[in-house]
């Protein structure tokens, strides 16, 4: 379990009327940047606040850096730096004493380290938090949690606010200061790009449930769109092909591994394979999570294999 | 050195890392025994995770391409083309069958997909001559 940061079993969590987070067992290796990606209310807000205690699982457990959720929950905290979503803190405090009250906490704080980020970031120590913008409100939460030594740093939304210039060092930091010290990186957003740029590992939620955990590259390496001419889609039973849509007269599978090897296996069939293409994350998301996507032949649908919880 | 990746597309990122290190070496940008910025330096310059660029890196020195000393910096190696003939055309042979079936796919004759190689090796060739110029200036 050592080499695991994160890894959760089957997590439920259920609000009156809602399955915020539906069956997810995740695992994050140490020391990778891991983008969590997923729509709004995908449930990522919530599957974090399990991860940090602040919210009890309906059913499920796991552990973070190999500590139990909920029983071990003080040695979690202890090691794990968090910039919440909302980014709220004491209104009445200005950074500077919002440091002094927050480093008693950790036993790892480094002032160094807050005297390096507060200059990087130009933060304006001596304004009360309530009288900062979002920008600079952010950039004091960056600040707290790079000081903290944390093993993990979980980030929800972390751009809120924060200019091209800002956002741009402050990856650079992560890249330097955090990811190549060997420690992890915990990013939850839905802005794919500032994600696709710094994360080597990607984890894709909808509706409470994983649809998609693997090294980026590795899915960039496999997953193939293979576009099919003609009138009715070949009947395939394989358990690599995600996704089937239709656009016009072309059926496009979305394939998970060997690509080519189930393009011949159409060709075999009779159908006349158009096209074998790779893909971006972007266009990985938007596949999978857009599965009502209108089908301009009307008839045909959707996922032919459903996204099996087995993906890896 | 001048490398950038684009994150967007649908390449693998350490997979663009190694084609731009391999081009610039075939260039003559870069020759045996140059030093290569470490991992940490080059992950911080492209806003790229550390992995993805040591990923790159071993697949270049597993393929000697790339050397790492003890003490962990990175260098050209000094003898790129050491395996066997057969390996090396082993491992071209792929990219001709591209070139093969992608040329005759676009309706390009045999003559014309010769060319366009050819014309590419001279442009490598022309490139290895300017900076053995630079080369001979700087000194």
């Amino acid at each position: 379990m050592n080499d695991t940061a994160i890894w959760t079993e089957k997590l439920v969590k259920t609000y009156p009327g809602v399955r915020a987070v539906d069956g997810l067992s995740l695992n994050v290796p140490r020391g990778v940047a891991y983008g969590f990606l997923g729509r709004n209310g995908a449930g990522k807000t919530s599957t974090i606040r399990i991860l940090l205690g602040l919210a009890r699982p309906t059913e499920g457990h796991g552990t973070v850096l190999g500590f139990s959720i909920g029983r071990e929950q003080v040695a979690i905290l202890e090691r794990t730096a968090f910039v919440s979503e909302s980014k709220a803190l004491y209104g009445g405090l200005t950074p500077r004493e919002l440091v002094r009250f927050t480093r008693g906490f950790y036993p790892n704080w480094s002032d160094q380290a807050v005297t390096k980020y507060s200059r990087l970031f130009e933060i304006p120590m001596d304004r009360p938090f309530a009288k900062l913008s979002q920008g600079n409100r952010t950039k004091v939460y960056l600040l707290l949690a790079l000081s903290q030594g944390a093993d993990l740093l979980v980030l929800d939304e972390p751009a809120t606010g924060l200019d091209p210039v800002v956002l741009d060092e402050f990856l650079r930091i992560l890249v330097q200061d955090v990811i190549a010290e060997g420690r992890t990186v915990f990013i939850s957003s839905h802005q794919l790009s500032d994600v696709e740029q710094i994360a080597d590992w990607i984890g894709l939620i909808d509706h409470g449930k994983l649809l998609l955990e693997a090294r980026l590259d590795d899915i960039k390496n496999q997953f193939r769109f293979v576009t099919v001419a003609g009138n009715a889609p070949p009947q395939t039973e394989s358990s690599e092909v995600l996704l089937l849509a239709s656009e016009g007269s072309f059926y496009k599978y979305l394939v998970k591994k060997n690509a080519e090897a189930f393009a011949a296996e159409l060709s075999r069939q009779g159908a006349t394979v158009a096209e074998v293409s790779p893909l971006g994350l972007r266009e990985i998301f938007l596949a999978l999570v857009r599965k009502e996507e209108p089908c301009t032949s009307g008839n045909v649908g959707e996922i032919a294999a459903a996204v099996s919880s087995s993906l890896s | 050195m001048l490398l950038h990746v684009n994150t967007a597309s649908g390449v693998p990122t350490y997979l663009q890392i190694e084609t731009q290190v391999k081009h610039y070496i075939a260039a003559g940008a870069l020759a045996p025994g140059d030093a290569l910025p470490s991992v940490r330096q080059l992950a911080s310059d492209l806003r790229i995770s550390t992995n993805t660029v040591a990923r790159a890196y071993q697949n270049l020195e597993r393929d000697g391409i790339l050397r790492t000393v003890p003490g962990g910096r990175t260098y050209v190696g000094e003898n790129p083309g050491s395996f066997l003939k057969a390996e090396r055309v082993r491992r071209l042979r792929p990219y001709a069958r591209q070139i093969a079936v992608e040329g005759t796919q676009l309706r390009l004759d045999p003559r014309e997909i010769m060319e366009l190689v050819q014309q590419e090796l001279d442009a490598l060739e022309e490139d290895n001559e300017r900076y053995s110029n630079l080369d001979r200036k700087a000194r």
